[in-house]
């Protein structure tokens, strides 16, 4: 039973960085390999303003949102934006986009390494304290509660807006023909930056409550979360919000099992494992249906 | 000259090994196969020359000539299964079979030393050998940018269904890919540890990947001369650096970041372009015909330059496809 807990955190942490990540890569085709640097820098930024002032936890998770927020627009318009403008087509800005969020991402992670020399850095300084709740032989602590709420009320919050709301459609619209949507009236440029910055804020959400939750992090953990994230995307196949709650929890589930059946260096593997074995047997994922590209 | 050598070996060992791990990735992103198999290739002829020299008592060669072998064959499996993938899925498909090496190199036990890795991989490997097979490698790299092939594998890049159409075996240029850039990612390993004696898990990780293709985004993605270019900046910038002391990484991402955004085809093809430039205004100021121009910096290395150049040249203009033939030679 405290093992289903703790997939039910760890999938909701997955969930919260992975969902951005999943609509900037179906709508706007974006993957932003800078994702897990945003997810870092914001939680790193909370924890350089908490070594001046002490803070509640409200304006700690807020500061890591406007970070993640802004790290993600201004990634958009800096290099996304620049790299779309100059290439030749889409397959070519897709790769592209891919390099360019790699080489973006070593920034703010060579910031952070400068300053914390590489040692994990955590947010203990906030007057939040991490509590734990017994309940039965239970044991959950309210970073984790708060976790799994906000993923879940994000992840149902953005499924329904993207599919009921007049902006959800024109969004939607986008991912399956961006001209048309640009000829229908669709202002694409305000489109994806709006959906960048909400992105990036759920990277950041994602980011201040994992460090909340783990303690401290190093500045490289956004590279493997990285890895998982995509993962979690593959697995309940792209652009698809019912894939992308499944990938989550499936990813953090199936993690769990090996980490408590074996001795637990496997669980890097498990990830990795999954996006090679998705992409064989079914490359657009659980619930995916949109048709891969192939040549 | 001979003191430079003894106290840079170190780096000139780096440069050579960085080179050829930058080839790995490069040859199949020059054909348009998005694979970062190269880095993954690395780890297995790393762990692979180290367990055979230290459990087998292997020659260097030997162990280099097995194993580069082996990371071709793995290679070609790898090709065999992931073929169908394209574009992003293939880049994250083999970006997920590097991160498994790591793993499986981090649970083998006594055959790969665990967290530890292995160490004291001592051979009679030689530097004038490292340099050779080097040089090899590149030299083959090189000749596979000239001719047909050259112009083959242009076609492939950048127009699949064109190539195919024309009677090229795209599938096969694209398993030839994976296995050249197998072979090359395990000589770069083999030689790494046969150089260095050491090698762990987190030598072949994440950032072995980021390390290859900055060194080819920066240097330029279309010629080996790119790679070379790459490969010299990243080892030797550290040691140039050091002024900045611990900013170094920053002023590596800034690098990265604006050449990824603003270089498309790095430092190589800004070269490429400044020579077609001062060739054109050369060109235009002697009024030579600009037909006969077609040297090496004039060349075509893509179909829209060949358009774009046959549209330059001034002769009747007939429909596009019939211009572009007279300068691609595909059969």
């Amino acid at each position: 039973m405290q093992d289903l807990v703790s997939v039910v955190t760890v999938g909701s942490i997955y969930l919260l960085f992975a969902l951005g990540m999943s609509i900037t890569w179906g709508t706007i085709d974006i993957l932003n390999f800078g994702h897990g640097s945003i997810f870092m820098f914001s939680s790193f930024s909370a924890a350089l303003v908490l070594e001046r002032t002490e803070l509640g936890l409200v304006p700690v998770v807020l500061i890591g949102v406007v970070v993640g927020a802004l790290m993600s627009l201004l990634i958009q318009v800096v290099a996304f934006e620049q790299i779309i403008k100059r290439a030749k087509d889409k397959r070519a800005a897709e790769m592209q986009i891919l390099i360019g969020g790699i080489g973006v991402a070593i920034i703010p992670l060579a910031i952070a390494q400068n300053h914390t020399r590489s040692n994990p850095f955590g947010l203990s300084a906030s007057s939040f304290k991490v509590d734990t709740w017994v309940v039965g032989d239970l044991r959950i602590t309210n970073v984790a509660a708060l976790t799994v709420v906000l993923a879940v009320l994000l992840w149902a919050a953005s499924a329904v807006w993207l599919r009921r709301s007049r902006t959800g459609l024109a969004l939607r619209s986008i991912g399956v023909d961006a001209e048309t949507a640009g000829l229908m009236g669709v202002d694409r440029r305000k489109l994806a930056l709006a959906t960048m910055a909400v992105s990036g804020a759920m990277a950041g959400l994602a980011g201040v409550l994992f460090t909340f939750s783990l303690g401290a992090i190093t500045p490289e953990s956004g590279d493997t979360l990285l890895v998982k994230a995509f993962a979690c995307i593959i697995l309940g196949g792209v652009g698809s919000m019912v894939g992308i709650l499944f990938g989550s929890f499936f990813l953090a589930a199936a993690e769990t099992v090996i980490l408590t059946q074996t001795n637990g260096s496997w669980v890097e593997a498990v990830s990795f494992g999954l996006i090679f074995l998705v992409l064989l047997v079914r490359p657009a994922g659980a619930f995916g249906r949109k048709e891969v590209r192939r040549t | 000259m001979s003191s430079f050598y003894d106290s840079n070996l170190v780096l000139i060992q780096a440069t050579l090994t960085g080179l050829v791990l930058a080839l790995s990735v490069q040859v199949p992103l020059r054909m348009g196969v998005f694979s970062f198999a190269g880095a993954g290739s690395y780890g297995i002829g790393a762990y692979l020359a180290a367990i055979l020299v230290l459990k087998q008592d292997a020659p260097a060669l030997v162990a280099i000539a097995l194993t580069v072998v082996f990371a071709a064959f793995v290679g070609l499996l790898l090709g065999l299964v992931i073929f169908r993938l394209n574009g992003l899925y293939l880049a994250m498909a083999t970006v997920a079979f590097d991160l498994i090496i790591s793993v499986i190199a981090n649970n083998g036990g006594t055959l790969t030393g665990g967290a530890t890795g292995l160490y004291g991989v001592i051979t009679d490997f030689t530097m004038p050998t490292m340099l050779v097979l080097t040089l090899v490698a590149l030299f083959l790299v090189a000749l596979s940018e000239r001719g047909r092939t050259g112009r083959r594998v242009d076609a492939v890049r950048d127009d699949p269904e064109l190539a195919a159409s024309t009677g090229i075996k795209v599938r096969r240029y694209r398993l030839v890919a994976f296995v050249v850039s197998g072979a090359l990612g395990g000589l770069a390993g083999a030689m790494n540890v046969l150089v260095r004696s050491t090698v762990g898990p987190l030598d072949i990780g994440f950032g072995l990947i980021v390390l290859a293709l900055t060194m080819i985004i920066v240097g330029g993605s279309r010629s080996w001369k790119g790679a070379v270019i790459g490969a010299i900046i990243f080892t030797w910038l550290p040691d140039l650096l050091t002024v900045i002391g611990d900013w170094q990484e920053l002023v590596y991402g800034v690098m990265v970041a604006a050449a990824a955004i603003f270089l498309p085809r790095g430092i190589h093809g800004v070269v490429v372009d400044v020579k077609k430039w001062v060739q054109r205004t050369r060109r235009d100021r002697e009024g030579v015909p600009a037909v006969a121009l077609q040297d090496e910096g004039d060349r075509p290395t893509s179909l829209e330059e060949a358009v774009q150049q046959a549209e330059s040249v001034d002769r009747p203009a007939g429909p596009p496809v019939a211009r572009l033939a007279t300068h691609s030679e595909v059969k």
